[in-house]
């Protein structure tokens, strides 16, 4: 296979270096408006669709890259685009199951929802999964962060005599570094207007390479009919080849990897949390996946379109033999010119950086969430005033942050062995999604998903997806569709089927037996000797499950221990997890959004719909967050006191950048004017003179 | 070119997908989280099922446009096309809404 070093020129590297200094001040000037932790992990719930979406743009297209669609696209042509065409089918589900349920039951992060919903222990368990689902989609990300840049680099620095040659590692390190700095000192509001201007110029940057490759070639049409008639097509092949083939990919991508995206990716939550409303949310979603993924489709691919119709018109100059997570690279370098391939790799290893920032600033706050404030609790540790608390939970989040960083570049130690960056992702989603998104799918949707049902989809499901693992001919198998096993990489796709039917299979039983489990809890606590007879289930099940985890014994064994677990586990659960489903469920399931509506609200949410007012603020003493509009303004809003408010300022391009939510007090006659503390003022960051839109919010 | 990578994976999609697709709405209309008396959820019920026609007019036509039956410019035509049905229809709802 090919590989290329030293590609680019120094005007290119000008460029690049220019770039990202442009784009830390920016993201350094936004930083600013973190005061807390509410800001620094959630941009303080205020900003407009529009921005969102746009923000969301760096995100999605930065983690789906453009050297993992670039090398498949250069393989397999325009079937590159399926992973992002297929994320249409759960938004049902998102827009009015889990968005309004993150929204409305004020939690931080995707643990927190499993002990309201569940308990402690079901946090625990969710939070190991999330952090290793978090962590290793940051490896992935540096991995990908360092396939782009070696290209650019020499094959060695020579200093002092010394040579010191470049490796994939040593990059990772350097880009690490510099990661690392940006996000611990920005924060989500950074993070959200960095991306803002990234995903601008991402979409802008690849469509123009799209644009130079299109004129390289001689226009569109000779482009279209260079290219073989197999690689017109937007969906691979049902079953072959194993490295990408469509069914693999729509059991991995399509349902593990959508409900994964938008149900527990953390970055991609708090960038919801961070819209002002659940319909902005709901704005934000369709849009971008609409009409802003086929857009990035185009983007991230293109460069692996245009480097098989030049191999096949010019093998000299684009060789098939080129690795494929290069061909963006070097299709780049011979398209465009010095300077101009600067800035397209600029914006490409930008928006990896921003892929990145996301998820380190999403774990830190599942850090600081799930680890930090509960072990504090349990140590029964010195409660600090409010302001001490955020102070000091600020400087945990940002050594959370270089913590998270590190661990995220020895996480790229377990993905360099994929051939492509496509397969190492796919590998990675199939194997780690099922149990969390079985988890959270149920527990939304299904009142009756219990504790022992969550639990047992967390231990059982992974020790029967260990086994699959480890005897894939066996257990995966039968679900393959036909794919043929490459002994190298067994099923890296089609995986994500057994894993979720096998996690699927243990919360179903579990649930659908749960008076029994009842039953035999009550029996034993009848016993006189109820504690040894809990103890023995507990040690037997640790042992049993240390059968599978260590690989102890052979595969009929392992199997009878994994079902033995399933078994036991449910028991357990049930002695020791205090659960009352009415309290457990209350404003937690898709069933009782109108309940977590009023829990936000602290009332009757009142629905009917009002106009949006413009008004001028006067500052008035106190410190309550309780805004007074005149009787005229609160008629039009239709609002009564006691409704929520949203106040910002009224000029569209902000986003919501200064903006606040009160309550309505009770009313005046001065119309057109909002009285309003100096407290409200500085956390909206209004300006004197300026006019406000306010609307009711709910 | 052979069934398998044309028209199998389109059904597959679609039709897995679709049941997943159909099986969200109701039962998100069951919950009562979707609720189909409200204006404003009615709106989103077009966007739904806009964006699903949407996505299966777009992997149809590009099938078509490989295989050579259609024109590969006729894509661009229809899809834009779809789009300004698709803001006409939502900004009428909104009026409609409003009013």
């Amino acid at each position: 296979m090919q590989t290329f070093h030293s590609i680019g020129t120094t005007t290119d590297w000008v460029v690049m270096v220019v770039y990202f200094i442009v784009i830390m001040l920016f993201g350094s000037y936004f930083g600013r408006y973190t005061k807390n932790t509410s800001d620094f992990f959630f941009g303080g719930r205020r900003f407009s669709w529009w921005l969102i979406t746009m923000s969301i743009v760096a995100t999605g297209v930065g983690s789906h890259s453009f050297v993992k669609y670039s090398a498949k696209g250069f393989e397999h042509g325009i079937s590159s685009t399926m992973t992002y065409l297929n994320d249409w089918f759960f938004i049902p589900f998102f827009m009015f199951g889990w968005l309004p349920i993150i929204v409305y039951s004020k939690i931080r992060s995707i643990p927190e929802y499993f002990e309201k919903r569940f308990s402690p222990s079901a946090r625990f368990l969710a939070t190991i999964l999330l952090l290793l689902y978090m962590i290793g989609y940051i490896g992935i990300g540096f991995l990908t962060l360092g396939k782009a840049v070696i290209p650019m680099l020499p094959e060695a620095f020579i200093i002092f005599g010394m040579t010191l040659p470049i490796t994939l590692m040593g990059a990772i390190i350097v880009i690490a570094i510099i990661t690392g700095i940006y996000i611990t000192f920005g924060g989500q509001t950074a993070v959200i207007f960095t991306d803002l201007l990234q995903g601008f110029i991402l979409l802008f940057a690849g469509l123009l390479l799209f644009f130079f490759g299109i004129t390289y070639l001689g226009g569109f049409d000779i482009f279209w009919n260079l290219l073989p008639p197999e690689w017109k097509l937007p969906l691979a092949d049902f079953n072959q080849p194993a490295n990408f083939n469509f069914v693999g990919i729509f059991w991995q991508d399509a349902i593990a990897g959508s409900i994964g995206f938008l149900f527990m990716n953390q970055g991609l939550i708090m960038r919801f949390m961070a819209c002002k409303n659940v319909n902005e949310g709901r704005k934000a979603a369709a849009i971008n996946i609409l009409f802003v993924l086929p857009i990035s489709a185009i983007v991230v691919g293109n460069a692996g379109w245009i480097g098989k119709a030049i191999s096949v018109v010019s093998p000299d100059i684009v060789s098939p033999s080129v690795s494929p997570d290069q061909i963006f690279v070097v299709v780049a370098n011979i398209i465009t010119s010095p300077g101009m391939f600067g800035f397209i790799m600029a914006a490409l290893t930008a928006a990896l950086m921003s892929t990145v920032d996301t998820l380190i600033n999403a774990t830190a706050a599942i850090y600081i969430n799930d680890v930090y404030r509960p072990v504090r609790k349990f140590l029964k540790k010195k409660a600090f005033s409010n302001f001490e608390n955020d102070r000091r939970e600020l400087i945990v989040a940002r050594y959370a942050s270089v913590g998270v960083t590190t661990l995220g570049v020895l996480a790229v130690l377990a993905f360099k062995n994929f051939p492509t960056v496509y397969e190492a992702h796919g590998y990675f989603h199939s194997t780690l999604t099922p149990p969390l998104v079985v988890g959270i799918f149920l527990g939304v949707f299904w009142k009756r998903f219990t504790p022992s049902a969550v639990i047992t989809t967390f231990v059982g499901g992974v020790a029967l997806m260990i086994l699959g693992a480890r005897y894939p001919g066996i257990f995966i198998a039968p679900f393959d569709h036909g794919i043929e096993m490459n002994p190298d990489h067994p099923y890296s796709y089609i995986r994500a089927l057994y894993n979720t039917l096998v996690c699927s299979g243990a919360a179903i039983l579990v649930t659908i037996t749960t008076q029994w489990q009842k039953q035999i809890i009550s029996t034993i606590r009848n016993k006189r000797s109820e504690k040894t007879i809990i103890n023995g289930i507990v040690i037997v099940t640790i042992g049993v499950f240390s059968i599978v985890l260590v690989n102890i014994s052979g595969m009929f064994i392992q199997l009878l221990s994994a079902i033995t677990v399933i078994i036991l586990v449910p028991l357990l659960v049930t002695y020791f997890v205090p659960y009352d489903e009415k309290v457990n469920t209350n404003g937690l399931t898709a069933g009782s959004i109108n309940i977590a509506r009023k829990l936000f609200k602290g009332g009757e949410p009142n629905d009917q719909e009002g106009e949006k007012v413009l008004v001028h603020l006067e500052v008035v003493s106190g410190d309550e967050n309780v805004v007074r509009f005149s009787n005229k303004d609160m008629a039009a809003m239709k609002a009564v006191p006691g409704d929520l408010v949203y106040i910002s300022d009224n000029r569209k391009w902000m986003g919501g950048l200064k903006s606040i939510h009160a309550v309505f007090g009770h009313p005046h006659d001065e119309i057109g004017k909002v009285y309003i503390s100096a407290d409200q003022i500085k956390h909206g960051l209004f300006v004197q003179g300026k006019i406000l839109e306010a609307e009711k919010e709910m | 070119m052979n069934f398998t990578h044309t028209w199998l994976p389109f059904l597959y999609l679609y039709g897995l997908g679709g049941i997943l697709f159909v099986a969200g709405i109701i039962i998100t209309i069951k919950a009562g989280s979707f609720d189909l008396n409200r204006k404003d959820h009615k709106k989103w019920m077009w966007i739904l099922l806009f964006g699903i026609i949407w996505y299966l007019t777009m992997h149809a036509l590009m099938i078509w446009a490989a295989l050579d039956i259609i024109s590969v410019y006729t894509m661009p035509i229809v899809l834009l096309g779809m789009v300004v049905f698709f803001v006409v229809v939502t900004l009428m709802l909104r009026k409609t809404r409003r009013a």
